[in-house]
């Protein structure tokens, strides 16, 4: 392969340097196919809200805290005290404000910030054009082409972005039709490096070292959902220790057309550009009312916490004896609803939680299909393989029914055979817009024949994840007869964000496969074997068994089927089914409180089917607090399906292994789903979908609104808005950990990237003491702070 | 008066879309349900107009009017099938929208909207009179307008409803100085009569000006090239309103030169050039849709394409097959749009089962042969020898459609099952095509005029939608072979912006003006 050496000036070198530090400002996206949650201010969180709002403000005119109406309502529905007030002025120190001047500033209406305009702006001041939404449009159309995963029949040819663009923009002529005479050929005349075409079109734009950053960044911004997918590529490429460009050579095209506009409109905007440029040079600076908004928001966090610790002050119910059934469900916060159901629905029945993939995270090949799908956490990479076999079923055949599908599908769409197509079998879609308009089409969802590990997994190794799983699950004694561990998906149809909907932990995927993986692993009787050397012992009647709960309609899937023939506990599972059947009704009601139309029980099962809802179930809408503790400390109260429920108990954990891995992973991932759906509610034009009615699916990876232009990441309106009102309340994750501090202390001292979601506000640390109350804050640099000021004394770190 | 049974249908929708429009209803009441009750009440009226029909035969109900000028409703096979598809979607298109649009702040507008359009697209095909027509088919225009500026602020949408109202303009101009001429040429605003009239062969001069500027109002109408910017730009609304033009919207333009066949016929020329507008849209369309990576604008494409293929057919003659055409399409594009959402699942699915065998040359031209044997067969047992020139012309494209079905299993690396069930299909597309084209004929036998004997121009027309339609359909089966050709690049990348028609069209009608701050 030819490689270029290319050579670099200094100023080029920086330049350099700028991009790839705005392009580290940009969260990654995933594809619909398999999508989890981001957090949009991934980039920022190096730094205080205060500071990423005027940043943001800057680069995107967007909010980054709500607005003040919001903070007002709370306070006058007395949600909002003047201690919380206080306790949020004292997290912006450089404030100079009195609580008074908080609760005056409530009323003020804060201006929308004004982005620095891009060149495309300034030359739509002075002509007849609108160059950014045309710019937008003309990227989109070449960056839907080049993501393309199949939508097109005629595939854009593969090469690495900037190649595919140039060679598309050297022959597009609709440029050249709106004026921007010569724009093909001066694309032509560029280099075939990015970065030479980067650095070349920087510096005849004059662009300096120290605007570029802040520059680049807004343009970033403007590509929108393009450079949020870019910068997902190399974020995956990185994890697979692999290196991409994408969202360099998606910048360096949108500087193109900056560049053609200024050199076509320089005597009209030329000195409005310089002026920009030293904006962009300027340091990011909050105002006085970023400030005061970094404080509201700190005191809405306070209030949130209190509202918690009230919630877990209730007295607690007595624990029975040794349970029938330890059912495992996902950390998710829908989860939470349906285990205060089970618990109560059922006799001797404990609810535990973790993570919704078990701890095997593999990379898996579905029934007669060639994708290899990650079924686990994206920020790991899978460290098992496992495939779904059929011995009823040849793969060959299934493979076969597919590939005629396919290829009908082909027929469907192609030139000249689409007619015939339409004049053989149109009308037989007579009895699909029956069958769709009355709802009679089932999702399908956990269906298919169960998985296995891949062979080259060596007993040893099973035996090994098999034990650290249930270390993970503090789970080393007292099992009890049936262990169920129950993943969770959504069964919708006809919506393009469905996977958004499914099991974060399990890659946007139904948790139904690691489920079974796991369950088949333990029920192994050689695993067993292994196991009891290893200090855990099984008893030999428990088995472990599979279940997917449907967060749409409540039901659990169970794969008795997978059990070991001549199991024992056909009664036990069989009472659990009642069990199941009456959590899910009661989980039902409580849910459709929430859900607009949904008069009774049927009519929120039948959301499932219905092609025409957009709003199928609420996902994880409304977060704000992540516990991991016992369960004792939260059973029999109602959390209102807002918190994420870690099962843990840090007696039983040496070293602090399983909470340096619930900071590491469960924590971080938590803080990707709040404040993706912060980011979608508060800034929904720059971090959210749009409007589903509008949604327009893009290469079956993402969806534009409408026409084309920006694709659109994050969570769509529908999703965090139910028409009236925001079902999602932008509050910052409050994470409860029952451990000592100076445990947690010590793992954030190990893990800078964690630390500063804390040290910087995006996420709001309490350990619990030893009534289960909220002890301590964390203020951040290592710092806590009793919150109830006689019970200093550190009791549980003191033993 | 039973005859007028008919116009129950758009007064349905017409007053539940009064009443919609009247005031904001309570999110979630029952009363928002109104449309898709008006929709069952047209799908009932639909079925007693058939009842009507075959009881009674084709009739025109007394005139709601004067001067021999205002409402009357038509019976016949045309209309009759027209209502009754017209109906049912109306019903599918307003119960997906009541759910779909819950939580909307302008819901009850919307719904009104489209109940109005709805009404409209039933008052023209129902129509027995040219002032009813006229003024449903003006009706149609507007209400997309209002439908395609739901949300008013997008710039998007403020381009697309500019075209949109350019061509409705167009349309609307062509059919009123269409129906003067008709009115000229037959001195009666009574359709029956004219049609009557015209296949006596009467009409003269001012029935091929007639024919005419029906057809330029047709072609605005069925947003043939380069009228069809709007069309794949129609996405900026809900996508109720993207199933609802395929109830009747879009393809008004080849009810038209159906309802009026027997006018057209007068004028053979006229029809020639809607043969080669119309085939070109359709071999364009069906080209740009290749390379289109989004899905609702793949289908808009899509519906350029077959709307051109349904001129095609009129330009042919082949007036049964162009109401079949619009049946047909109707039903799986309306579906396509409503189900659009699951695309994501459906490209994921074309990957699963690996990557796509493709056939070789001598694989197409196998495939073409066994295509031609099939038909060949199946029409000699089918009674190929009824049929008109012109419809075992058209009946070489359903053959090149079906020798692409085949190449996909006689690709090399394609297992022998895969070949075997690919045969099987392609047997069953052609059963079901010739059966379906018969049964099209059979139902409209009287209500439309039979395919006239072609002269050496309609000849000339055939062989070349043969030629153009053949050497598409080759490239398409051998494109895997060729596509990585850098010239092929290029190519790829002009199609993919629909050869600029839609980027001049917007720059002459200024769909890219800045806005105003």
């Amino acid at each position: 392969m030819l490689t270029m050496v290319e050579r670099f000036s200094g100023p080029a070198l920086e330049i350099m340097a700028g991009a790839k530090n705005a392009a580290a400002h940009i969260p990654p996206l995933w594809s619909l196919e398999a999508t989890v949650a981001v957090n949009p201010y991934v980039g920022q969180a190096g730094e205080p809200l205060q500071v990423a709002a005027a940043r943001l403000a800057r680069v995107a005119g967007v909010r980054t805290v709500p607005e003040r109406a919001h903070y007002k309502a709370k306070f006058v529905a007395n949600e909002l005290s003047v201690a919380d007030l206080e306790a949020g002025l004292a997290e912006v120190p450089e404030l100079a404000a009195t609580v008074d001047d908080l609760i005056a500033a409530m009323d003020k209406t804060v201006v929308a910030p004004e982005t620095l305009p891009t060149l495309a702006d300034l030359a739509e001041e002075v002509s007849d054009i609108n160059w950014p939404d045309f710019v937008a449009e003309r990227i989109g159309h070449w960056a839907g082409g080049h993501y393309d995963t199949g939508q097109a029949l005629w595939p854009a040819p593969k090469e690495r972005a900037w190649l595919s663009w140039r060679s598309f923009a050297q022959r597009d002529l609709t440029p050249e039709i709106f004026g921007l005479t010569g724009f093909a050929s001066r694309v032509a005349s560029m280099s075939m490096s990015a970065r030479g075409a980067l650095t070349k079109c920087a510096e005849d734009m004059g662009i300096t070292a120290d605007a570029c950053e802040s520059y680049f960044h807004t343009l970033l911004m403007r590509l929108g959902g393009w450079a949020q997918l870019a910068s997902g590529e190399a974020f995956r490429a990185n994890l697979k220790g692999d290196g991409n460009n994408d969202i360099t050579d998606l910048l360096t095209a949108k500087l193109v057309f900056e560049a053609a506009l200024l050199a076509r409109y320089k005597d009209k905007i030329g000195c409005e550009w310089e002026r920009v440029l030293q904006e962009h040079a300027q340091p990011i600076v909050p105002s006085e009312d970023d400030l005061i908004d970094a404080a509201l928001q700190a005191a809405a966090d306070h209030a949130a916490a209190r509202v918690l610790d009230q919630t877990l002050a209730q007295p607690v119910t007595a624990k029975d004896d040794l349970p029938n059934v330890q059912a495992a469900f996902c950390i998710d916060v829908r989860s939470e609803v349906f285990r205060r159901a089970l618990e109560a629905s059922g006799d001797g029945i404990e609810t535990i939680g973790f993570a919704g993939f078990f701890g095997i995270a593999a990379a898996h090949h579905g029934f007669a299909s060639d994708v290899l799908e990650t079924r686990g956490p994206v920020l790991i990479n899978p460290g098992a393989t496992s495939a779904a076999t059929d011995p009823q079923d040849s793969d060959m055949l299934t493979r076969v029914a597919k590939r005629v599908t396919r290829a009908w599908g082909r027929f469907r769409l192609a030139a000249v055979s689409s007619f015939a197509f339409v004049e053989a079998t149109g009308p037989l879609y007579l009895g699909k817009l029956v069958r769709d308009s009355l709802a009679q089409k089932h999702p399908s969802l956990g269906v298919g024949p169960a998985p296995a590990l891949s062979d080259s997994i060596t007993l040893e190794d099973r035996i090994g994840m098999a034990a650290t799983i249930l270390s993970a699950m503090s789970m080393k004694s007292g099992f009890a007869k049936v262990v169920l561990l129950a993943g969770h998906g959504a069964g919708v149809v006809n919506n393009p964000h469905a996977s958004a909907l499914q099991c974060g932990a399990c890659g946007g995927h139904a948790g139904d496969v690691n489920a079974r993986l796991v369950a088949l692993l333990l029920n192994d009787a050689d695993v067993r074997t292994g196991l009891v050397e290893k200090g855990i012992e099984v008893p030999a009647e428990t088995v472990f068994l599979a279940g997917l709960h449907d967060t749409v309609t409540d039901e659990v899937r169970l794969y008795e089927d997978d059990l070991p023939a001549g199991h024992t506990q056909v009664a036990t599972i069989a009472s659990l089914k009642q069990a199941l059947s009456m959590a899910a009704k009661v989980t039902r009601t409580e849910r459709s409180a929430r859900l607009p139309r949904a008069t009774d029980q049927a009519a929120v099962m039948e959301r499932a089917k219905n092609w025409s809802e957009t709003r199928p179930e609420w996902g994880l809408a409304g977060c704000s607090a992540f516990i991991a503790a016992p369960r004792s400390r939260t059973m029999g109260r109602s959390l209102d399906g807002r918190s994420f429920l870690h099962s843990y108990d840090w007696r039983q954990d040496k070293n602090f292994q399983v909470l340096e891995l619930i900071l590491t992973a469960p924590v971080v991932v938590a803080s990707w789903i709040s404040l993706q759906y912060y980011g979608s509610s508060v800034a929904p034009d720059a971090f959210g979908a749009g409007n589903k009615l509008l949604h327009n699916v893009t290469g079956g990876i993402g969806v534009v609104e409408g026409n084309g232009g920006v694709l659109r990441g994050g969570l769509p309106w529908q999703s965090v808005h139910d028409g009236e009102n925001f079902m999602h309340d932008p509050l910052r994750l409050s994470v409860a950990i029952e451990a000592p501090r100076e445990a947690i202390t010590d793992i954030l001292n190990r893990h800078a990237g964690v630390a500063a979601l804390f040290d910087n506000g995006w996420l709001k640390l309490f350990a619990m003491d030893d009534e289960g109350r909220l002890g301590w804050r964390y203020t951040g640099s290592g710092e806590w702070v009793s919150l109830r000021g006689d019970k200093d004394a550190p009791l549980i770190a003191a033993e | 008066m039973i005859t007028a049974l008919p116009l129950l249908a758009p007064v349905f929708f017409a007053i539940i879309g009064f009443v919609y429009m009247r005031s904001e209803m309570p999110r979630g009441s029952a009363q928002l349900r109104l449309g898709e009750y008006a929709g069952l009440a047209a799908m009932v009226v639909s079925l007693g107009t058939l009842v009507l029909l075959i009881a009674n035969g084709s009739a025109t109900s007394p005139l709601i009017g004067a001067a021999e000028m205002g409402f009357a409703a038509r019976i016949d096979a045309v209309s009759v099938t027209m209502l009754m598809l017209v109906s049912f979607i109306g019903w599918v298109v307003m119960r997906f929208a009541v759910t779909y649009t819950d939580g909307e702040a302008k819901q009850t507008r919307f719904l009104g909207w489209l109940s109005l359009g709805l009404a409209s697209v039933l008052l023209l095909v129902t129509a027995g009179n040219l002032i009813q027509l006229i003024i449903g088919w003006g009706a149609v225009g507007l209400c997309v307008n209002r439908l395609l500026l739901t949300y008013p602020e997008r710039a998007a949408a403020q381009r697309a409803a500019r075209k949109k109202a350019l061509c409705s303009m167009a349309s609307d101009g062509g059919l009123i100085l269409g129906a003067f001429a008709l009115a000229a040429a037959y001195g009666t605003a009574d359709i029956a009569t004219i049609i009557e009239a015209a296949r006596a062969g009467e009409g003269g001069g001012a029935a091929i000006l007639a024919a005419g500027l029906l057809a330029i109002s047709a072609l605005f109408k069925s947003a043939q090239v380069p009228t069809h910017g709007w069309l794949t730009e129609v996405m900026e609304a809900p996508t109720p309103v993207s199933a609802l033009l395929h109830a009747g919207v879009v393809n008004a333009g080849g009810f038209l030169l159906i309802r009026f066949a027997d006018v057209m016929l007068l004028a053979p020329g006229v029809l020639s050039v809607l043969v080669i507008l119309g085939g070109f849209s359709a071999l364009f369309g069906g080209l740009v849709m290749l390379t289109q990576p989004s899905v609702k604008t793949s289908l808009a494409w899509s519906t350029v394409a077959q709307m051109g293929f349904m001129i095609l057919q009129c330009g042919l003659a082949l007036f049964p097959l162009a109401l079949l055409h619009i049946v047909a399409h109707s039903l799986y594009k309306a579906h396509a749009f409503l189900a659009s959402g699951g695309a994501v699942a459906q490209v994921a699915s074309i990957r699963r089962p690996g990557p796509v065998a493709i056939p070789n040359g001598k694989a197409v031209l196998k495939a073409f042969a066994i295509a031609l044997a099939i038909y060949g067969t199946l029409g000699l047992l089918l009674g190929i020898d009824g049929k008109s020139a012109q419809a075992i012309a058209l009946g070489a494209v359903l053959v090149m459609g079906v020798a692409y079905l085949l190449a996909q299993g006689l690709a090399d690396h394609a297992p022998e099952v895969l070949t075997r069930r690919m045969a099987a299909y392609s047997v069953a597309t052609t059963v079901s095509y010739f059966a379906l084209q018969s049964i099209a004929i059979w139902l409209t036998t009287g209500a439309l005029p039979a395919t006239p004997a072609p002269g050496p121009l309609q000849w000339a027309l055939m062989v070349l939608t043969i030629l153009s339609f053949g050497t598409v359909a080759l490239a398409q089966a051998t494109f895997p072979n060729w596509a990585s050709h850098p010239a092929a690049q290029g190519l790829r990348v002009h199609l993919s912006n629909g050869f600029y028609l839609n980027a001049v069209f917007d720059r002459l009608t200024g769909g890219w003006a800045a806005r105003s701050r």
